[in-house]
């Protein structure tokens, strides 16, 4: 199975949402990390067809999804973010008709519906009103109603929003346990429900996929650049101010050691630090809160390769930022092509 | 289907609004009928009543005269019914003692009280065959009432089918396999058969209290020998009480698919219910408020839409086809016109629905 967007381009007015996306999926779980406004949820609203693209085209083998219709939506399963639910039907009558939406009737639905509520811990609730439930509850009762079908393709907006940390981990193994021979796409902005679980992030911004690999290598890319200085405590503020710090922790002596990500030594007692997914989305998204210095510099790193704006560098056009980022070797096309079949 | 229907069903008579809005309508009709009731009148042989008490006098009444209405019968009646002009010359057309009395010196009065010299073949053109009419007759205006309150009660009740899954839900609905397909089907379907079954639900209870209030008499007599008030602009020709009914409650249903059938393609267009509220009231009740004649032949198109069809007087008062037909029936194929239009077009809307 191979899911394939070809030049994807999703346009609100002059704003594109999502950026002319060229990638290919095929089976394993996804991670897809972003800013807010990066245009996870546009882009997985046009991969279930909510959404009519401005532009290109999304294909199911080769298949455009459009002329697929019911064969095509039969095989998703699609938790949406902030979904809408029915606040005075019951968990269960709402995954019973979430059920019949999907072709499953009869004893099957219900043994299915009930199944699912066990998996994620609702199985008590199963005849409480939707209404009296919890934010972390209707999450769970999301989960459950895109897994209905057992789908092939499960795509989740934030899926572990409101979730407390046993549940988070809960979800995590379901999820891993489920995942095996489909596609499953996660949005998130906390790195550390993908990390685990996720065989390849994508990092999104803009609008287009601007990084993309296995977690414990898509980081290399900032091997060198993340280091760890202490300094004295009151003077914290003001580096947080001018750097990009991904961490910071107060010492008992009274010194801060600052975590910070520098394309060279931010400070003589800066040493180097291995880098983590968390400081990879900082080292990407860290722009919109400082008025975009950094962006300015990477992207006239990616203008100088020829690449567009947003796109990152292709490694061998040596420049310093893109290192380890591009190539067929992590699976990104040097146009910001990524191909998730070939990284495995 | 059958299920995805049972589930819509459920969601539409489950919202506290739409459960308001029908209570409000049923409440509407009962007072309409009970004020109707208490509100008779009739005056006979020394005797006054009100209420039951004035039914029973006015059915007393017309025992005595019902059956054919012959010219013989009419000078009678004349003669022992008719009230003479009141000292402040009122019209004797325009003074009430009882529904009888009424029905004749509408017909045969002039305005002292005296034979206007027509006989019954020139007034009714044929025979017909009289009795007590006035409880039908009155209980039929109270349902026009009932039924143009119950076309927004249904409008209210169908705004949400499609516009109320706008909120959020269109995500999951659209995304599954027969969202944009059965789903979209099933509600429009719901949303028609709720719309019939509230209708036929008003009529039986309204039929019903009918029934209770004045009796089974009259069913076969002619609308055409009733009290003032259902003569002047009433429907022009003659038809029994029961077809009458027959005919109402034929055109409340018609006018209630094709109301359900507007109500569904905004519902589908708006993006919230309560704009898909006010657009079909808009669209509802727009055809009233146009400055036209209802001798204009342009009224003759208007008046089938569906707010005429669920009022269903000014529409049988547009007389009678050449094969003998009431005009009104003209609303069967415009009814049907609408709903399939309405059905097809609601669930295109919802089927190609982008969420937002
Ligand atoms: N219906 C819309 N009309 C106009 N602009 C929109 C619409 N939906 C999204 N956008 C814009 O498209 C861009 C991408 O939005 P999207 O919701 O896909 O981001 P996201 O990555 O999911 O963000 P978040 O993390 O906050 O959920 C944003 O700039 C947003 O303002
Ligand atoms: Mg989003």
């Amino acid at each position: 199975m191979e899911l394939k967007t070809v030049e994807l381009t999703k346009q609100y007015g002059k704003k594109k949402a999502v950026d002319c996306m060229n990638i290919t999926l095929t089976e394993g779980v996804y991670g897809l990390l972003g800013a807010n406004g990066a245009g996870k949820t546009t882009l997985m609203r046009l991969l279930c067809a909510l959404q009519r693209p401005t532009g290109g085209r999304v294909l199911l083998d080769g298949q455009g999804i459009g002329s697929l219709g019911e064969e095509y939506r039969g095989l998703l399963g699609y938790l949406p973010q902030g979904f809408g639910y029915y606040p005075n039907f019951r968990a269960i009558d709402f995954l019973l008709y979430i059920a019949a939406l999907k072709g499953l009737e009869g004893k099957a639905a219900e043994r299915k519906a009930r199944g699912l509520l066990e998996e994620v811990g609702l199985s008590r609730e199963a005849k409480h009103r939707i209404r009296t439930f919890s934010g972390g509850m209707k999450q769970r009762l999301g989960i459950a109603q895109a897994m209905l079908n057992d789908p092939r393709i499960l795509i989740l907006d934030e899926p572990t929003t409101g979730l407390d940390p046993k549940e988070r981990v809960r979800f995590r193994n379901l999820i891993s346990a489920f995942s095996k021979g489909r596609i499953v796409i996660l949005s998130t902005h906390i790195v550390s429900d993908v990390e685990s679980i996720a065989e390849r992030i994508l990092v999104m911004k803009s609008g287009r996929i601007v990084h993309c690999g296995r977690p414990g290598e898509i980081t290399s890319e900032i091997r060198g650049q993340v280091w760890e200085c202490a300094i004295p405590a009151e003077q914290a503020d003001r580096y947080v101010a001018q750097m990009n710090v991904s961490n910071l922790r107060n010492e008992r002596d009274g010194r801060t050691v600052l975590r910070v990500i520098a394309g060279d030594k931010p400070m003589p007692n800066a040493e180097l630090a291995e880098p983590n997914l968390e400081d990879l989305y900082l080292y990407y998204f860290r722009e919109q809160d400082t008025g975009g210095g950094q962006v300015r510099e990477r992207d006239s790193l990616a203008a100088a390769s020829g690449a567009a704006p947003g796109h990152r560098a292709s490694r061998d056009n040596g420049a310093p930022a893109a290192e380890g980022l591009s190539g067929e070797a992590s699976g990104c096309g040097r146009d910001g092509e990524w191909k998730g079949g070939d990284v495995r | 289907m059958r299920k995805l229907m049972g589930y819509e069903l459920r969601k539409l008579f489950g919202r506290r609004l739409t459960q308001a809005a029908l209570l409000a309508a049923v409440l509407f009709s009962a007072l309409f009928t009970v004020s109707t009731y208490q509100n008779k009148y009739a005056s006979y042989g020394g005797r006054q009543a009100s209420g039951g008490e004035a039914v029973a006098l006015d059915k007393e009444v017309a025992a005595r005269y019902a059956g054919e209405l012959t010219d013989e019968k009419v000078r009678q009646m004349m003669d022992e019914l008719a009230p003479k002009s009141g000292p402040q010359g009122l019209n004797a057309i325009y003074l009430y003692q009882n529904a009888m009395q009424s029905a004749v010196t509408a017909r045969f009065s002039d305005m002292y009280g005296n034979w206007n010299g027509l006989r019954v073949a020139e007034v009714f053109g044929e025979e017909i065959s009289i009795g007590y009419v006035d409880g039908w007759l009155s209980a039929s205006r109270d349902m026009e009432k009932s039924f143009l309150f119950l076309s927004f009660a249904i409008l209210i009740m169908l705004a949400p089918v499609y516009s109320g899954e706008y909120g959020g839900v269109d995500n999951l609905i659209l995304a599954s396999r027969y969202g944009r397909t059965k789903c979209a089907s099933a509600k429009a379907l719901a949303g028609i058969l709720a719309a019939v079954l509230v209708t036929a639900g008003m009529l039986a209870c309204n039929v019903g209290a009918a029934y209770l209030l004045y009796g089974r008499e009259g069913l076969d007599c002619s609308i055409l020998f009733a009290p003032l008030a259902l003569t002047e602009g009433y429907i022009p020709f003659n038809i029994t009480c029961g077809a009458l009914l027959g005919y109402q409650a034929l055109l409340s249903l018609t006018g209630a698919v094709c109301t359900a059938g507007v109500g569904l393609v905004l519902s589908a267009a708006c993006r919230t219910p309560m704009i898909a509220v006010v657009a079909s009231a808009a669209v509802h009740i727009v055809p009233t408020l146009l400055p036209v004649a209802e001798s204009s032949p342009l009224f003759r198109l208007l008046a089938l839409l569906p707010v005429y069809q669920m009022q269903f007087e000014a529409l049988m008062s547009l007389g009678q086809l050449k094969a003998g037909m009431p005009y009104a029936v003209l609303a069967l194929p415009v009814s049907a016109g609408i709903l399939a239009v309405g059905y097809a077009l609601s669930r295109r809307i919802f089927a190609a629905h982008e969420v937002a």
